[in-house]
């Protein structure tokens, strides 16, 4: 059952085991699936950046920045409940859902809109936290319930906006959507963006500071505590963790409202990024199929017990890097999709390749 | 992007120098603008706009969303084989397709980096009708003439090239009135495209419209089709299940399968307006006189060409209307000619319309079907 522990538990163990050169080494092989996809992501960007005519720019990076971050959240979104062993069929339709709900709220007066950002996150996290109730209290498969509850956020979503429109705060959105220079002189902080000290960190693009205090803030403290580490233990024996006095139930709907949270706080910054709100079914669909293989890239099991929220971040950004070289090199268009579907089987199978180590057949079971 | 950081800060220092371009945006001008005939303003009010002339070959980025239906991968081909046509060929020094599939922020993203690639044009059918404020933004600011085609924005911002969608809803339930005589009771059904867009939006409007004021009594039964041939063969067979017997359908795309659908459930052929599929135009020919009545106007792939010679208008200083409105291509049963507007011996699944005489653009669906049956790679 070593194998089932990866980086994202690894801090649990610390405490009871300092780690060593040989502690070092075990988990560089836990973690074989994440490191192989770090590897994609540094040679599919890397060769974006060296061929684009003005790679490893900031605007480059800027413009990387805000087509990642919608998708990287969905991904975190979709991991929790993943390692439970199920799938959130419903993070696509949440994140619409939001996206809808921001376009009504994120405007206005700086507490109107402080206000509906709140709000926002908020219905994320209550829509999760029912997927969460449908699936502890109600006894159904998590894939079922969040097919249907999807189904209802989509049609809540429509409800919104029946057609898209709506408008969010301009302000807010150019201010989100560049540099930290950029959200600094929006909102005349640190002298409009101009002060020394700033400018070191001035370039860093304001959506992976969101996206960095999603993962270190949230998902971090999270994992760490004891409804975290049940969630792992639940996807690894669900039996197990019951018969050791977990709390199963609690853990459960923590990860459903943690998911919700997630895919709300992508469907806001969906809307922050194009300023309206869009009930847009096959993008809700693309989002989700799109979550679930940011999550398997990253290394996570389907089967859970092992993985975490910021591996499928790395799997988030290996699928769109791909995409960015299509941008770049000549590609036939047609071929590309085929082209994108070969890069993506073959980093899948990277994860696979600890089959072939396994000294007992039995392992390949977990 | 952990290992990026240290590179962007060495890059910084220089480029810094090169981010405060001017803001340039594209003047608004009065008409009337280049060849008046092709690039037709939609309206009396519609403005016109001139961006600062570019020396050429110009390199020119089209942004597909969605793929994976008959129209847009035809749409792909006719973008490739114009331009390589002779007067277009010279003028393009590089032309490159993505498509980023139904996903706002890889298509904004896709923008966005031809804009930071220095390209002079993006074409694109925008996924979404609104949210590219910020793109719009950047392109100006760049001097990137953007031409959102087929699925355009709701913005004036921009110069955008279609054909008018309420016209389209307006004729074909003209068409139907037309052909259901005096008749104006019964259920009409009405097979819509891909919800949430702006095309099926105006079309259904647009059909409203007219059937609203002329034929109030009559109970429009309205079903989604996803301008797709099964989706729209399986809608109609339920609602034909459900409703037994309509007296007309307006069909907005899949008009093959909505017209099988109804053969596959005896109903009576009956009036009926539907997109410029080949296989739809071959089902009318064959059936008119048994009473499919057919209308196929089309919403033509072939708008990619306009676009494209739109935006090398636009790059060569001239200018142009900020709304064009292509002439919508239209045939009925007693103007459908084989090997003109239809092709009996080519398969169901082209869209036939393709010519615009007006702005001297002609790939005929046959052109595009044998280039592409002999480069497959």
């Amino acid at each position: 059952m070593a194998d089932a522990i990866t980086a994202d538990t690894a801090p649990a163990r610390a405490s009871a085991r300092p780690a060593g050169s040989g502690d070092l080494r075990l988990r560089l092989r836990q973690n074989a699936g994440l490191l192989g996809a770090v590897a994609l992501f540094v040679l599919f960007y890397g060769l974006y950046n060296l061929y684009h005519p003005r790679g490893f720019s900031t605007q480059v990076l800027i413009q990387n920045a805000n087509e990642i971050l919608t998708l990287s959240l969905l991904a975190m979104a979709q991991t929790v409940p993943v390692l439970l062993g199920g799938l959130d069929l419903s993070v696509g339709a949440v994140m619409t859902l939001v996206n809808c709900l921001a376009s009504h709220l994120v405007a206005g007066s700086p507490a109107q809109i402080a206000l509906g950002i709140a709000a926002c996150l908020g219905a994320g996290a209550a829509f999760g936290f029912v997927n969460g109730c449908i699936v502890v209290y109600g006894r159904i498969q998590p894939i079922i319930a969040t097919l249907a509850s999807g189904a209802i956020a989509m049609g809540l979503a429509l409800f919104l906006r029946p057609k898209p429109g709506g408008k969010i705060d301009a302000d807010l959105s150019w201010a989100m959507t560049n540099a930290l220079s950029d959200f600094a002189e929006t909102y005349g902080l640190f002298e409009d963006g101009k002060a020394a000290w700033f400018q070191p960190v001035a370039w860093i693009p304001v959506p992976l500071l969101v996206l960095s205090a999603f993962a270190l803030l949230v998902w971090v403290p999270f994992r760490r505590t004891l409804t975290g580490r049940t969630i792992y233990a639940i996807g690894s024996a669900e039996g197990a963790a019951y018969m050791s006095g977990l709390p199963i139930a609690r853990a459960k709907l923590a990860a459903f409202t943690l998911a919700g949270f997630f895919a709300g706080a992508g469907g806001l910054f969906l809307a922050i990024q194009t300023s309206t709100g869009n009930a847009d079914i096959p993008q809700a669909s693309t989002y989700t199929l799109n979550s679930i293989a940011a999550v398997v890239i990253g290394g996570t099991s389907l089967l859970g017990g092992t993985g975490g929220a910021i591996a499928s971040v790395v799997g988030a950004l290996v699928l769109r890097a791909i995409s960015f070289n299509f941008r770049i090199f000549d590609v036939p268009p047609l071929l590309q999709p085929l082209v994108e579907g070969l890069v993506l089987l073959a980093a899948v199978s990277l994860g696979a390749l600890r089959a072939l180590r396994a000294k007992n057949r039995l392992e390949l079971f977990r | 992007m952990k290992n990026t950081p240290r590179l962007i800060g060495l890059a910084l220092a220089g480029f810094l120098s090169t981010t405060a371009l001017a803001l340039a945006a594209p003047k608004v001008v009065s008409g009337p603008g280049a060849e008046p005939g092709c690039f037709k303003p939609w309206s009396g009010e519609t403005k016109h706009m001139q961006w600062a002339k570019k020396p050429g070959p110009y390199r020119i980025a089209i942004v597909n969303g969605f793929v994976g239906n008959t129209w847009r991968i035809q749409m792909i081909q006719t973008a490739k084989a114009y331009a390589e046509q002779a007067g277009m060929k010279e003028k393009i020094k590089e032309l490159k397709v993505v498509s980023t599939g139904t996903d706002v922020a890889a298509q904004l993203g896709a923008m966005e980096d031809f804009i930071n690639q220095g390209y002079d044009a993006i074409i694109t059918i925008a996924v979404a009708p609104d949210g590219f404020d910020r793109v719009i933004r950047l392109a100006d600011r760049n001097n990137v003439v953007v031409v959102p085609f087929d699925n355009v924005l709701d913005t004036d911002k921009v110069m955008q090239v279609n054909e008018d969608q309420l016209e389209i809803g307006r004729l074909s339930a003209r068409h139907i009135l037309k052909e259901l005589g005096s008749k104006r009771e019964g259920k009409v059904l009405e097979v819509r495209g891909l919800p949430g867009n702006s095309v099926d939006r105006d079309r259904h409007l647009g059909f409203r419209e007219v059937m609203g004021k002329e034929a109030a009594k009559m109970q429009i039964v309205e079903i989604v089709g996803n301008w797709d041939d099964g989706t729209a063969q399986k809608a109609t067979a339920d609602a034909l299940a459900v409703h037994g017997k309509f007296e007309a359908v307006f069909t907005q795309g899949g008009s093959t399968g909505t017209v099988r659908a109804m053969m596959d459930a005896k109903h009576p052929f009956v009036p009926m307006a539907g997109e410029a599929e080949n296989g739809y135009r071959k089902l009318i020919a064959k059936h008119a006189n048994d009473g499919l009545k057919g209308l196929s106007y089309g919403q033509s792939p072939g708008l990619v060409a306009i676009s494209m010679k739109a935006a090398l208008s636009a790059l060569e200083g001239n200018a142009m209307p900020q709304l064009i409105s292509v002439p919508i291509p239209v045939v009925d049963y007693t103007t459908l000619k084989a090997g003109e507007n239809f092709w009996p011996d080519l398969t169901d699944n082209f869209f036939a319309a393709n010519a615009f005489p007006a702005c001297g653009v002609n790939i005929s669906a046959p052109e595009i079907m044998g280039k592409d049956a002999k480069n497959t790679q």
